[in-house]
């Protein structure tokens, strides 16, 4: 079976599990208080950030800190809870498919909807931005040249999470560990960005970027700014460690 | 009955080890805090619980709250998984006492959580703020209105897991709750009723009036959720 073929096939199972719903609810949600409190971006112009600036990367940052990576951990769960059902995954494992590629794409199957999540983002700040420029009477709508590699840049950097998040799905048996687990992981992420070793934590990459974003754009605040090295190197190792495990421990347990 | 029955049945789902492991890391949080930045919270003019809970209670009481949503899915998940739910409507169990016998153990499991999390701010007192015994009466009293602050919120969080048959979407609903309490600024009464957003609160600051106006909605929604979870299982149950 081809990789790709697998990877549709995977995709084709959660056609109807409704997580685009939820993914969409919470994007929706994301974006209702930047709206309400919409007059709040102008007094930060004293820090040199723009309003529009400012309405943006608030939104940005509250999507990166919790909804971003609690709703990866939902989709975790549908992934691998859609398979335990009925013996699904049995049934997949007899198939002449190896083990390392299913583990692999049901992965990609989880950065496709992290991306999906993304885009409703964007496309709610869009109509957010546009809802708050009526009220305020003030343009805040940014190019979309502008906000898309924003958008894409958190994404991207939070690859490492969700592969840790993966391991930890395919790792941990019990869903109360999985999922508190990673949920956990998700509320000190604010606290490890203040420690000298933030890279080596993937739940802080995601709000990290966001951040030093916000420090680059508003002038009279020093954030930290991104330095490659040693932080892509670390994402990188974790990426692979993580999926390396994930790979190597996918289905043992259906086998045994 | 039911309360008994669902202490055995988490007896291999984790739910403890789980619940344990949250309480150690919440309540890890006040000593770390004092631990690494003890200059920033010893010279406050609040009383030491105050300013305690002020540095750490919005991570321990978050964490507190995510627990509940996972353990309320993972108890009806077991219902639903193998169709575990019929063989339970079969039997003489009113399916409203599956119900408040989960809501009973995830409070008891709560009231732990809380407990240790109290030990560890009156340590912490008595350690750094060099506090005597009178620290135990104001931890014991956030320590109750905390509780019953919860109970709305483990109600609901059992009530969309209740409903939802697919795991996934009960998590998801709940957490798009969590995210929403999270979003809900301190100072506006009325937003923060919302049941997840409510065990956010603490006594520090709040004025006698509030503290009431809080305690009078805890015990309400509490009641109205019950209310509202008995009519939903009656309304399915007539349509299965």
């Amino acid at each position: 079976m081809k990789f790709l073929s697998l990877l549709r096939a995977e995709l084709q199972k959660t056609r109807r599990s409704g997580i685009l719903w939820i993914l969409l609810a919470a994007a929706v949600i994301l974006w209702i208080p930047s709206i309400l409190n919409a007059e709040m971006n102008f007094g930060m112009q004293a820090e040199g950030i723009s309003p529009e600036h400012n309405f943006l990367i608030q939104g940005f940052m509250a999507m990166a800190w919790f909804m971003f990576p609690a709703s990866m951990v939902v989709v975790t769960v549908l992934i691998s809870q859609t398979e335990r059902i009925h013996h699904g995954m049995l049934k997949m494992l007899a198939l002449p498919v190896s083990t390392a590629k299913l583990c692999l794409a049901k992965f990609l199957v989880l950065v496709f909807y992290s991306g999906m999540g993304f885009l409703f983002s964007v496309g709610m700040y869009y109509v957010s931005a546009a809802i708050a420029s009526r009220t305020q009477g003030y343009e805040f709508v940014l190019p979309p040249l502008f906000v898309m590699p924003e958008a894409a840049a958190v994404w991207a950097s939070s690859v490492p999470m969700q592969a840790f998040f993966w391991m930890l799905a395919v790792c941990i048996r019990t869903p109360v560990f999985s999922i508190g687990t990673g949920l956990a992981s998700i509320v000190p992420s604010v606290l490890m960005l203040n420690t000298s070793v933030w890279y080596l934590y993937p739940m802080a990459y995601p709000f990290f970027v966001i951040t030093a974003r916000y420090g680059e754009l508003a002038e009279n605040l020093s954030m930290e700014t991104i330095e490659f090295f040693p932080w892509l190197s670390a994402a990188v190792l974790i990426t692979l460690a993580c999926l390396l495990i994930s790979c190597f421990r996918f289905g043992r347990a259906e086998r045994r | 009955m039911s309360l008994a029955l669902e202490c055995r049945k988490i007896k291999r789902t984790g739910l403890t080890a789980a619940f344990l492991g949250g309480e150690l890391l919440a309540s890890a949080v006040p000593v770390l805090n004092m631990a690494y930045r003890p200059e920033l919270y010893l010279h406050r003019e609040a009383s030491p619980v105050n300013v305690l809970l002020g540095a750490g209670w919005q991570m321990m009481v978050m964490l507190n709250v995510l627990l509940i949503v996972t353990g309320a899915c993972a108890l009806y998940h077991m219902e639903y998984a193998d169709n575990a739910i019929l063989k339970m409507c079969s039997l003489p169990v009113k399916e409203s006492g599956l119900f408040f016998g989960k809501a009973f153990l995830i409070a008891g499991l709560s009231a732990v959580f809380l407990l240790m999390e109290a030990v560890s701010v009156a340590g912490c007192a008595v350690r750094w703020f060099g506090t005597g015994r009178e620290v135990c009466g104001e931890v014991l009293r956030n320590l109750g209105f905390s509780l019953l602050l919860l109970l709305p919120a483990i109600l609901l969080a059992l009530l969309i897991a209740s409903v939802c048959k697919n795991m996934w979407i009960a998590l998801g609903v709940g957490v798009i709750g969590v995210l929403i309490a999270t979003m809900i600024p301190a100072g506006q009464f009325a937003a923060s009723l919302f049941p997840f957003a409510l065990p956010f609160r603490t006594l520090s600051g709040l004025e006698q009036e509030t503290i009431r106006g809080y305690v009078t909605a805890g015990a309400a929604e509490t009641a109205a959720i019950s209310v509202l979870e008995i009519i939903l299982l009656r309304v399915r149950r007539a349509f299965q």
